[in-house]
């Protein structure tokens, strides 16, 4: 397979005019974006907020707790999530039909929550583990510039805001730099929750660069689409460097 | 007067505030915690019970047949045997192997050092996914397709491990190989019987990195297996939970039998967890601050 004949770039160009190559950039685009977004500020929102708690037993035990879905395969994760939002005997719209007495949702067929359900259920999963990374910089904050911000009085969202945050700032960068890399390879978790009637919302780039060389056998065009994937993956880590000025705090 | 009054009010708004907090966490842990109470009482519930729409946290008439089910009709025996062997081999090669290659990066006048550092950072700015066809192609020629060999084989080696075990392996005084030297010692016995032991911790922290890694391997398997008795747990599951009316059309697969699915996946995990606890957090941070 490896010596097909020299092809220039005619797979380049076959995957450069396939409409559904752009359309899978664009649901990678705004499903990792959304990842980006929330996987960012619901974990920070929540080591700010552990860090607030002063019972250090609640504390590790929370933590704990939080950082179990992390160590599960999306296979798991999706699983348990498959049944969990089912319409009839899902959890979800068990309680939310008892709460507010809608109709159940479809949130797996529908294409307006499609997109929502990758993008809640990867934070859910991965939120305990930069939760983590927060709380580790949050750590390494010296203590007399909370001393020094109490005696000026300052209130406890005073501090969160003058103190914590400014010297959290190199750890974001590293978090966030480090969630930018991943957002262009999601595959995992879209094969598993993907389904016929959201596809078109939710196939990705790598689900794209599946279908093209393992189930239709084109290894040129997967090749060439991965080789873009890798591409737009090397641009979007350089601005995000760039944006965040990321070498000058280092 | 005026003070004390003050002071009494922060007490007060204090005491919500952290009361408030703590229930936004302890309703955070439910909402983590929740859905596998959900899943262990589904798993022991009979199968009729398992499909009726009510809200479960207790088994509700308690019985194993779900268990049963998936584990002798469904084969999961095997997949899951296959998953354990592919981890295990899979993850004891791995440790020996990175661990080796960290110990040549910490001697002062290894030759090309920078530049072998350089190319294993290289090789961790490409991710995985995007090689994936390249390496379907090149495992194809060597006839690897269909064999728990490829399993063992993807990532055998990976830089984050590498850089890592070199990172613990700094840590110990580099005097200790150089006395080693002086008293007639070999590399490989310093590397044995002193790296080896003294960082202890980074084998534990590269091990369960890489045990946790390879159970859940999925895109692998998915990719190079198309032989169901070479499944891997991970595969065998996609197909019996989630794609359930591939499995075959004339038996349903009950709620029930599903969830001990994802108990069984689940186990191992579980049992390594206490160790992650205390090896993964520094290994985290270990291997973020490398970036």
């Amino acid at each position: 397979m490896g010596d097909g004949p020299y092809a220039g770039l005619a797979n380049y160009s076959q995957v450069w005019h396939d409409p559904f190559f752009w359309k899978s950039l664009t649901n990678t685009l705004v499903i990792g974006g959304g990842i980006l977004a929330l996987g960012f500020i619901a974990p920070l929102v929540l080591a700010l907020s552990l860090n607030e708690v002063l019972h250090a037993r609640f504390k590790k035990t929370a933590q704990m707790v939080l950082y179990i879905p992390h160590l599960l395969s999306w296979v798991i994760v999706g699983g348990i999530w498959i049944f969990l939002l089912s319409p009839d005997t899902g959890l979800v719209n068990l309680l939310l039909q008892r709460l507010t007495g809608t109709q159940p949702i479809h949130f797996l067929a529908e294409s307006f929550w499609a997109r929502w359900v990758m993008i809640l259920v990867a934070t859910w999963k991965d939120m305990g583990y930069s939760c983590i990374l927060f709380l580790a910089g949050i750590v390494t904050i010296n203590p007399s510039l909370y001393e020094a911000a109490r005696i000026d009085g300052a209130s406890r969202w005073q501090q969160v805001r003058y103190v914590t945050l400014p010297q959290l700032l190199s750890t974001m960068k590293v978090v966030f730099l480090l969630n930018t890399m991943g957002v262009l390879r999601i595959f995992d978790q879209v094969f598993v929750l993907r389904n016929p009637s959201t596809a078109p919302d939710v196939d990705v780039l790598m689900v794209y660069t599946f279908e093209k060389g393992i189930m239709n056998m084109q290894v040129g065009v997967a090749a060439a689409a991965s080789f873009l994937v890798l591409l737009f993956t090397l641009a979007l880590t350089l601005v995000v460097r760039k944006l965040t000025r990321f070498d000058e705090v280092g | 007067m005026m003070g004390s009054e003050r002071f009494e009010r922060l007490g007060w708004r204090n005491k919500s505030f952290d009361a408030i907090n703590l229930l936004f966490l302890l309703l955070l842990m439910l909402v983590m915690i929740v859905p596998f109470l959900n899943v262990l009482a589904l798993s022991f519930s009979s199968g009729l019970a398992s499909m009726q729409p009510n809200i479960v946290l207790f088994p509700t008439e308690f019985s194993a047949e779900g268990y049963r089910t998936i584990w002798e009709s469904l084969d999961l025996w095997r997949p899951f045997l296959n998953s354990t062997i592919v981890t295990v081999v899979g993850t004891v090669l791995h440790v020996m192997l990175s661990s080796l290659a960290g110990y040549v990066l910490i001697h002062p006048h290894v030759p090309g050092k920078k530049a072998m550092i350089t190319f294993i950072l290289l090789t961790m700015m490409i991710p995985q996914e995007a090689v994936l066809i390249p390496l379907y192609v090149v495992n194809k020629d060597f006839h690897l397709i269909n064999t728990l060999t490829v399993l063992v084989l993807s990532g055998l080696v990976s830089g984050f491990s590498i850089l890592l075990m070199r990172n613990f392996f700094m840590g110990i005084p580099y005097e200790i190989a150089e006395a080693g030297r002086m008293d007639g010692a070999g590399d490989f016995w310093i590397f044995a019987k002193i790296y080896l032991r003294l960082a202890a911790p980074g084998l534990a922290t590269v091990s369960l990195f890489e045990f946790v890694g390879r159970w859940n391997m999925f895109t692998a398997p998915l990719i190079f297996i198309n032989d169901s008795m070479k499944y891997t747990l991970q595969v065998a599951l996609k197909s019996i939970i989630i794609d359930t009316s591939s499995v075959s059309s004339n038996y349903l697969v009950t709620t029930n039998v599903k969830m001990a699915g994802i108990v069984i996946a689940i186990l191992p995990l579980i049992a390594v967890y206490p160790f992650v606890q205390r090896f993964f957090m520094k290994g985290i941070m270990l291997g973020a601050s490398k970036e």
